[in-house]
């Protein structure tokens, strides 16, 4: 890979970064209250990962098989964990994890928790489960086929699922009703609700995405992409979709009229080879973290041609990225193991 | 990243694919794998890394009406790379009314699911009792067979040694390039069925010149084996335009097309294979000699006409 800008240069990581191997895939990383890092293992565990570089991580052994998704639970100290074991767990930094419900024979492929309306939800194959903040299930929803996405909407009062042929929005409550059916021809494999609630983006087997604007279920196609897409992150406001799947990193912009329709996307980190693995967009800034296949890292601005590199190739596929809720800290996981920290506060941006 | 290989076992019910399975999972052989079993298995699997899947075939929307895919093997495939380095190979076993299509499809159409796994061959099992029967009044028992790279004709001590030469010529028939083993309760050296891939496809080669001889015709399958040679060099364009009209058109009916092909002015064997209207073809190796380069391509299908398709073969003679 080659930066025209930043060539010859140190990476983020090795100024103002740390990192550690942990020996396992890593599923998702995210921030927890207090700086702690938490990691979800290909090998079933947890890792927790302090702000101070000087401690070992702790590990916790919560799956039977791999961790398979990971969000942060209500409260903002603990992790939501899927595994292919069946098991929807939630395990605090202290290391207690206890087991809302166990479906043996299902992998826990899909968790996302409404803080808005205090519930979480989590996939096991066609089934959604919807639980209250005490662990109860206030709901069950059933698909015909397996679903790949599954997100709520920012009230936390609806709920909207992909899978093959579609997606489906249900009320955030009680089962026994009829979801409203988004259709479209193929098998849809995640999804994101945009920010502003007005738009559902799914990513499909075909290398593109499909939008709904959710008024009126008009339809959007957004293709182009020369592998599938597994990444999506919402720039502040909703303003812009940054995606992976493509040598850059395609934003393709929300604001104004009609979403993207007739619009040229943004192609950021133009002049960075290899293939866009993970997306990351900063809670406030028009910034987006990247992660690339060869294991390369980058920070690139909407406006900024040149990005920033955050780490070297390496270490496998980057896997996973998330920002703290601050945005002063950025986090990364790999393939092989690697997980890194960098913190922005002590680095300024080159003018 | 190292490929991980993949077998899948195919049969119709009750033809011995889950005591297969089982042996394969249970007996000593220093391997480990990871199993991935349809939803209403015959009997319990002993293994710590079974997943359970339903065989969710999905259309794909390139175009291609015959192009469908198992969507739910491509999700647990990337799952399972999550947890790399735990087993050394995937099993897939098929539900006895499977057609293996789908499966072997998402071999060729997935890009990540090519990446990372590697389809070592389709093991079929036959009960060599009731296959006549079965490929009598059942079109997924047929299928099975000419998607097979091996066949486990089982159930041997069931039937005559005559009654074993027939069945043996009939899935010849159908399957001209299937390795064939017979087997009494499965009972099988695992090499025979695992790792092969680069074998399977050097069988070709092997393939008896007359492997039909006239009575054999007195089946009349709905499906059959085509096999084209010539030891004269094929012109490489005029060949592969041939062959993806041929695909696009016919592909609905060409189940599996095989070939080793010698192209003018190449040194490498050019090695193709397809699955219905898909197709992936690369040079693999050197000839061992000029002598050798003869030229060998196999169709399995449904309403062949063998005399058009040697005619349109020849035509592409350099």
């Amino acid at each position: 890979m080659s930066f025209s800008a930043e060539q010859g240069k140190t990476s983020l990581l090795d100024r103002v970064g740390t990192g550690q191997t942990v020996k396992a895939y890593v599923v998702g990383v995210a921030f927890l209250e207090e700086g702690v890092l938490a990691a979800a293992l290909g090998d079933g565990r947890v890792a927790f990962i302090g702000s101070d570089s000087v401690d070992a991580p702790r590990f916790v052994s919560v799956n039977d098989g791999a961790c398979l998704s990971l969000a942060v639970d209500l409260g903002g100290d603990r992790v939501l964990t899927g595994g292919d074991d069946g098991r929807l767990v939630s395990t605090d930094t202290a290391g207690t994890a206890s087991t809302i419900t166990t479906i043996s024979g299902r992998w826990v492929e899909l968790v996302t928790v409404s803080v808005a309306s205090e519930l979480r939800a989590a996939a096991f194959g066609k089934t959604v489960r919807l639980f209250a903040r005490d662990g109860s299930e206030v709901g069950t929803f059933d698909h015909p086929n397996t679903v790949g996405g599954l997100a709520f909407d920012p009230k936390g009062r609806r709920l909207a699922t992909a899978h093959y042929g579609g997606a489906s929005l249900w009320w955030a409550k009680a089962g026994g009703q009829q979801p409203k059916r988004l259709a479209w021809s193929g098998s849809h494999l995640s999804l994101t609700w945009s920010p502003d609630g007005k738009y559902i983006v799914t990513a499909m087997q075909e290398n593109e995405l499909h939008g709904w604007r959710v008024a009126d279920g008009a339809d959007m196609r957004m293709s182009g992409y020369s592998a599938k897409v597994k990444s999506m992150s919402w720039l502040p406001k909703g303003r812009y979709l940054a995606t992976s799947g493509a040598e850059p990193v395609v934003c393709w912009p929300f604001h104004g009229k009609g979403g993207p329709m007739g619009k040229v996307p943004l192609d950021l980190g133009r002049g960075v080879d290899g293939v866009v693995t993970v997306v990351a967009a900063h809670p406030r800034h028009d910034v987006v973290a990247a992660g690339y296949e060869d294991g390369a890292t980058i920070l690139v601005q909407i406006d900024r041609a040149h990005p920033v590199l955050v780490k070297q190739p390496g270490e496998g596929a980057v896997t996973a990225l998330a920002w703290s809720a601050d945005g002063q800290h950025l986090a990364l996981g790999t393939e092989s193991g690697f997980i890194g920290r960098v913190r922005l506060s002590d680095w300024r941006a080159p003018t | 990243m190292n490929q991980i290989p993949v077998t899948v076992l195919t049969g119709y019910l009750g033809a011995g694919k889950t005591t297969l399975l089982n042996r394969i999972l249970t007996e000593q052989h220093g391997k480990k794998y990871a199993v991935i079993v349809n939803e209403f298995g015959e009997i319990g699997i002993d293994n710590d890394l079974v997943v359970n899947a339903d065989e969710e075939v999905f259309e794909m929307n390139n175009g291609c009406i015959c192009c469908t895919v198992r969507g739910d093997l491509i999700r647990i495939l990337g799952g399972l790379m999550k947890r790399q380095g735990r087993f050394d190979g995937i099993l897939i076993e098929t539900t006895g009314l499977a057609d293996p299509a789908p499966v072997a499809q998402t071999f060729f159409v997935d890009e990540e699911v090519r990446r990372q796994t590697l389809l070592d061959s389709i093991v079929t099992v036959v009960d060599a009792r009731h296959v006549v029967q079965r490929l009598g009044d059942s079109h997924e028992a047929l299928e099975q067979i000419a998607f097979a790279d091996v066949v486990l004709l089982n159930k041997t001590d069931l039937v005559s040694a005559e009654e074993l030469m027939q069945v043996e010529k009939r899935i010849r028939s159908i399957n001209a390039t299937a390795i064939i083993h017979r087997t009494q309760r499965c009972e099988v050296d695992f090499a025979a069925i695992l790792g092969r891939r680069a074998f399977d496809l050097e069988r070709i080669l092997a393939i008896e010149p007359n492997f039909l001889s006239e009575d054999d015709h007195q089946h009349d399958d709905a499906v059959k084996s085509v096999c084209l040679r010539t030891d004269r060099p094929l012109d490489g364009t005029r060949l592969m335009g041939w062959m993806q009209r041929l695909l696009a058109e016919r592909g609905q009916d060409l189940l599996r097309t095989k070939g080793i092909l010698s192209i003018a002015g190449q040194d490498m064997q050019f090695v193709v294979q397809s699955v219905h209207m898909l197709m992936e073809g690369n040079f693999t190796k050197p000839w061992r000699s000029q002598e050798d380069r003869e030229s060998r391509l196999v169709f399995i299908g449904r309403n062949i006409d063998e005399l058009e398709l040697r005619q349109q073969f020849v035509a592409c003679i350099a």
